[in-house]
């Protein structure tokens, strides 16, 4: 298989009958099955994705195809439900759940034709950011340190969407962003990750985790890819009453990569000494690119930058509890025998639900608690008006922001911290853009010196996802970054 | 405030998770270190400021309000643990 596939190139490909649908999907079925060991797919849809590639060629035959990307193989985060294959959300208590519905991002890519290979690992109710919390065990990153022969997390939530991406388990995948899910993961695999403006993308049908914030996109090899992907899962769906009526636009038609004149903040508050000295590099370095290609750099404040984190770990955890307070084992998933109703609740979700849904669960509940409310969950609501209205001042000066994607490369699985508040430190960059509901994506820059990607986070304002997909496309058109992690799982 | 045994018991029920006397121990330390960390919000005075519960600065759109054959009581109840007729079955509740 050619590292180059990208979205763009396999349509072209399909349309010039270099492949067909049949035999791309078996090749990628086959890469798959190769790259077990990366633990990538919680479901693969072997027979399914056969038969929808044959019918896809069978449209091209008769030139009717659903659109010009009809018969590419994704994947999907098993986050989102799919109709008649089982969506866990790799947690215990939905292990046996098959929907009897499709959610409507899963649905326009259906529209769009793209074939979907199987439902990918993530961290439990997308609450992680190394996928360890995934009931199905955790994802193994494409990407090793030259150093070091250890296995390295994918970041998360949406681990299994970043490294089969990365590995060529997929050529584009669905993810999903609550408050760096799918730039952290993005970043930590060399792989393009895109956080739509709160929104632009219909969460109906996609397992609800933090509802304010959560916020689903494409993780991709290249910013052309995102703009692609972006086209055919946005836009308005009156199925789920967050969705914006503002109107989508081409992104990719309109992609272009012409900078001159805008105006990029670089924000002082994103500074700091623990940054690696790699990292900090590469953020330097993309301003002085940036500014080379005709952009003006200016120094911006965040002031509250620093609030987001703690904001968000109250906010989040309390939306949580009440969303999945669902899961009683009375309608769908797991059930645990009790001697009474209450019994039952409590054993099924104690067994149901792994240690950080549980934590993340006992915290929501208590900052919601009579007595805590107005000092936790009020509180946080008011640091979040805060931490928007740094990024309304902001954009009155600036086009776009560049910060690092993450405060450190991928780490090994077995040194990821005990204590949850050292984990949560890695979507430090990525949660103040969920608090503000901006558009936010995640590009490979560079390789460290352990030959890592680096991944720098470009922000924008609300529904400015062209802007922000320009300057991203400025970004690769000029450091042209085609890294790609050796295969160790093949040997 | 402090979760020990006892607040975190209480809690457990509030959130129907039954805590094991085994996991207590480090529960309570994780909750006690997430508590730390966003108590330092207290230190932002935030008299004058709105909540913001949302980012989307948008209005609920009011629908036609058509009747729509979805969602039958078969799809409903398809992935129920335990059903019977057109019911879902839970353990007996005596008041």
């Amino acid at each position: 298989m050619k590292d180059s596939y990208t979205l763009k190139s396999l349509a072209t490909l399909l349309e010039n009958n270099k492949i067909s649908s049949k035999e791309l999907t078996s090749e990628y079925l086959k890469n798959i099955e190769r790259g077990k060991e990366l633990n990538c797919y919680n479901t693969v849809s072997k027979e399914k994705a056969l038969i929808d590639a044959e019918k896809s060629d069978e449209r091209r035959k008769n030139q009717n195809l659903r659109s010009k990307f009809d018969g590419i193989p994704i994947g999907i985060k098993d986050l989102f439900c799919t109709k008649g294959v089982t969506t866990t959300a790799s947690s215990k208590i939905l292990s046996n759940f098959v929907p009897n519905y499709e959610s409507t991002v899963t649905q326009k890519c259906d529209d769009a034709g793209l074939i979907s290979l199987g439902k990918l690992n993530c961290d439990e109710f997308a609450m992680g950011s190394t996928n360890k919390t995934s009931f199905f065990g955790p994802v193994m990153n494409p990407w090793k340190s030259v150093n070091s022969n250890n296995k390295l997390v994918p970041g998360g939530s949406s681990g299994g969407s970043a490294a089969a991406v990365s590995g060529d388990l997929c050529v584009a995948s669905l993810g999903t962003d609550t408050g760096g899910s799918i730039r952290q993961p993005a970043s930590f695999t060399g792989t393009v990750g895109l956080k739509p403006s709160y929104g632009r993308v219909s969460r109906w049908g996609i397992v609800a985790f933090a509802s304010s914030l959560d916020q689903a996109g494409p993780i991709t090899k290249t910013v052309e890819d995102a703009a692609i992907f972006l086209d055919i899962i946005s836009g308005h769906d009156e199925k789920d009453s967050t969705s914006s009526v503002n109107p989508k636009e081409n992104y990719y038609e309109n992609l272009n990569p012409d900078i001159k004149g805008m105006k990029i903040g670089i924000p002082k508050e994103f500074r700091s000494d623990k940054l690696p000295a790699s990292t900090q590099k590469s953020w330097d370095e993309c301003a002085d690119l940036l500014k080379t290609n005709g952009a003006e750099i200016l120094d911006i404040s965040l002031p509250y930058t620093m609030s987001a984190l703690p904001a968000y770990y109250i906010i989040a955890p309390a939306e949580a509890s009440s969303n999945l307070a669902r899961y009683d084992g009375v309608r769908y998933g797991l059930r645990v025998k009790g001697n009474n109703l209450i019994d039952m609740y409590e054993k099924t979700r104690s067994e149901g639900f792994g240690d950080e849904v549980k934590r993340r669960i006992l915290i929501g509940t208590y900052v919601l608690s009579s007595g805590y409310y107005d000092a936790y969950y009020i509180k946080a609501q008011k640091i979040r008006s805060l931490i928007k209205s740094d990024y309304v001042e902001a954009f009155k000066k600036v086009d776009a922001i560049l910060t690092p994607s993450t405060p450190s490369t991928a780490f090994e699985i077995a040194n990821e911290p005990s204590d949850p508040v050292q984990n949560y430190l890695n979507d430090i960059f990525t949660v103040p853009v969920n608090l503000a509901g901006l558009p936010g994506i995640s590009i490979p820059f560079t390789n460290d010196e352990n030959n890592l990607p680096i991944g720098l986070q470009l922000i924008t304002n609300s529904f400015e996802e062209q802007k922000l997909l320009n300057v991203a496309r400025n970004i690769e058109k000029t450091i042209n970054y085609s890294e790609t992690p050796e295969k160790w799982w093949l040997k | 405030m402090e979760f020990d045994k006892k607040s975190l018991l209480k809690l457990g029920k509030l959130a129907r998770i039954s805590i094991s006397d085994d996991k207590l121990n480090n529960l309570s330390q994780d909750l006690n270190s997430i508590l730390e960390f966003v108590d330092q919000l207290k230190e932002i005075r935030t008299d004058q400021v709105d909540p913001t519960s949302n980012s989307l600065n948008q209005k609920l759109e009011v629908r036609d309000d058509k009747v729509e054959n979805k969602n039958s009581t078969e799809d409903v109840l398809e992935n129920a643990p335990e059903k019977e007729m057109n019911f879902f079955v839970v353990p007996k509740v005596i008041e």
